[in-house]
């Protein structure tokens, strides 16, 4: 049997999945002790990487440039979003937790005016200009483009509230609700699909570390769960009991 | 008949989850017990046909904004694009949008410098950058001033002393953008905040879950064809596997010649993902069966 770091990172990555899967027998501590660790690892990655890729280079290499050699010159402007990075962390302090505001309205304003435009470009006149029908187009696109057209039309009246839905408005918006239905079908199909695809994706790393390579430890760690699993229902049954 | 379909809406459901991962696993133990073909969709032949209308020099933008947990959908999507640009000795320029992107990204084109088919120089022929916070105000960055968002690459080299950055300013100094994506950002911030204000053509791969997002971007022509989760990968796979057996044939001056090319992994995972289908499906009629029966009977 060998050792080596390796080894150690697939036991702890097929521990880690074995205990997430366990939860599909209920609540349990193995569940619970993985979920922590990676809520606490996926914290601490993203602070890090933020903080030396992002916040280290573009911030402070702009503002001590000597100092941070991340290949940008010194631009005084930059004191503003560190001010209001500052001010963020004012929340902490309750006293001066009202500074996070002048933070967070920047960051709404920019995102809000970003988004407006672009959405209206993309989503809605670019959008409106393709439910065109394109009479150019042979028979069975033709149909497409009225039946998108419809499709669109139906499912807005569906959402339009100001009148009520009886008589044709109730019907077209009949027809809407089975438009809407159909897109969530497809999605739920999807969300299927790419479920699946996840649980392939973890099976296939559970089967490749079954091998003698990596001292079979799948079989090893699910033999150790299955018992501790199965001392751990017996003992909090117990406990209930006894309660 | 009647009794034993109301038993089985009444299923256990540890015992569907048994029988869901028994119907995953079986075909990925045993893969020669059952091979389904693969019927190319429309919107995978766009992407392939899009990514092969591309020349030699030609520079393609690819975003990586997914990370381990969706790996399987979208990891073999990445090394198959890989193949084919670099048979066609485009330059690649990739970024990352979400933290685990740079270790997707590097583990891709890894696996495509371990396969040894292509001579590709880090630098040259491709370049990577680091993982930028943001999301869409990067995409924003990048489009109009891509030296202001990066000025080293993800070993520390300035992007000064890279031959493959000569030229490179913002998005529309290149031929094609290419966005791998699992949620935000993704192709839609692609779509809305570069390549419609800048007039660059784009594709993804993406995670089954945003494909029916991305489909009206697709019907407008604002996003060229789209390779969806799984299956889109296997598809896509097949056809960059027969393109670049065809040209080691014909002796294509970017492929080594002594090197063996294989099928993805996409491709063989696709049959567990046709049968856990079909249980599922079965498991649906049944369960409305039964429903329509308890119904009936209360």
């Amino acid at each position: 049997m060998e050792f080596n770091l390796e080894i150690v990172g697939v036991w702890f990555l097929v521990l880690m999945t074995l205990s997430i899967l366990s939860y599909l027998v209920g609540d349990n501590p193995f569940y619970k002790i993985s979920e922590h660790i990676f809520v606490g690892v996926s914290a601490g990655y993203v602070f890090a990487i933020t903080w030396w890729d992002q916040v280290w280079p573009n911030l402070f290499g702009r503002l001590f440039p000597n100092y941070v050699n991340a290949g940008f010159d010194l631009d005084l402007f930059y004191v503003v979003p560190l001010v209001l990075g500052i001010f963020m962390l004012c929340r902490l302090i309750p006293s001066l937790s009202w500074l996070a505001r002048i933070s967070i309205g920047y960051i709404v304003g920019m995102a809000a005016g970003l988004k407006i435009y672009v959405f209206m470009n993309s989503n809605i006149l670019l959008q409106i200009q393709n439910s065109a029908i394109d009479f150019g187009k042979n028979g069975w696109e033709i149909f497409n483009h009225i039946l998108i057209l419809f499709g669109v039309i139906s499912a807005l009246i569906y959402f339009f509230f100001s009148k009520e839905h009886t008589g044709l408005i109730g019907k077209i918006s009949k027809i809407g609700i089975y438009f809407l239905m159909i897109k969530f079908g497809a999605s739920f199909g999807f969300a299927v699909m790419g479920r699946i695809s996840l649980l392939i994706g973890r099976f296939e790393d559970l089967i490749n570390y079954s091998s003698i390579e990596y001292n079979y430890a799948t079989p090893m760690i699910l033999v150790f769960m299955i018992i501790a699993l199965g001392f751990w229902s017996f003992f909090t049954k117990e406990e209930n009991k006894n309660n | 008949m009647k009794k034993y379909i109301n038993k089985l809406g009444k299923l256990d459901r540890r015992l569907i989850f048994i029988i869901i991962g028994l119907a995953v696993l079986i075909p990925l133990l045993y893969p020669s017990l059952l091979e389904l073909p693969i019927k190319i969709d429309k919107n995978t032949q766009i992407v392939f046909d899009s990514i092969s209308s591309l020349e030699e020099g030609d520079k393609i933008l690819v975003s990586f904004a997914y990370g381990a947990s969706t790996k399987p959908e979208i990891h073999p999507m990445a090394i198959s694009l890989f193949n084919h640009l670099f048979s066609k000795g485009v330059k690649v320029y990739i970024v990352s949008l979400w933290p685990e992107s740079p270790i997707m990204a590097e583990q891709a084109i890894n696996s495509v410098i371990e396969s040894n088919l292509f001579n590709i120089e880090n630098g040259v022929d491709y370049v990577m950058f680091d993982y930028k916070v943001g999301g869409f105000v990067v995409i924003k960055g990048i489009a109009d001033n891509f030296r202001d968002i990066y000025k080293q690459d993800y070993r520390g080299k300035s992007i000064e002393f890279l031959p493959i950055m000569k030229g490179i300013n913002d998005v529309t100094d290149f031929d094609w953008v290419f966005d791998f994506s699992a949620g935000v950002p993704g192709n839609a911030e692609w779509v809305q905040y570069a390549c419609d204000p800048k007039k660059v053509k784009l594709s993804s791969g993406c995670t089954s879950i945003m494909v029916t997002d991305a489909i009206p971007y697709i019907e407008s022509g604002q996003l060229q064809g789209i390779l969806a989760g799984m299956p889109g990968a296997a598809e896509y796979e097949k056809l960059v596997y027969d393109y670049t057996l065809d040209q080691q044939n014909k002796n294509n001056k970017f492929i080594n010649q002594d090197s063996e090319i294989k099928v993805g992994k996409a491709f063989s995972r696709m049959s567990a993902q046709s049968v856990a289908h079909f249980v599922m499906v079965l498991f649906i009629i049944i369960g409305n069966i039964s429903y329509y029966y308890s119904r009936k009977n209360n």
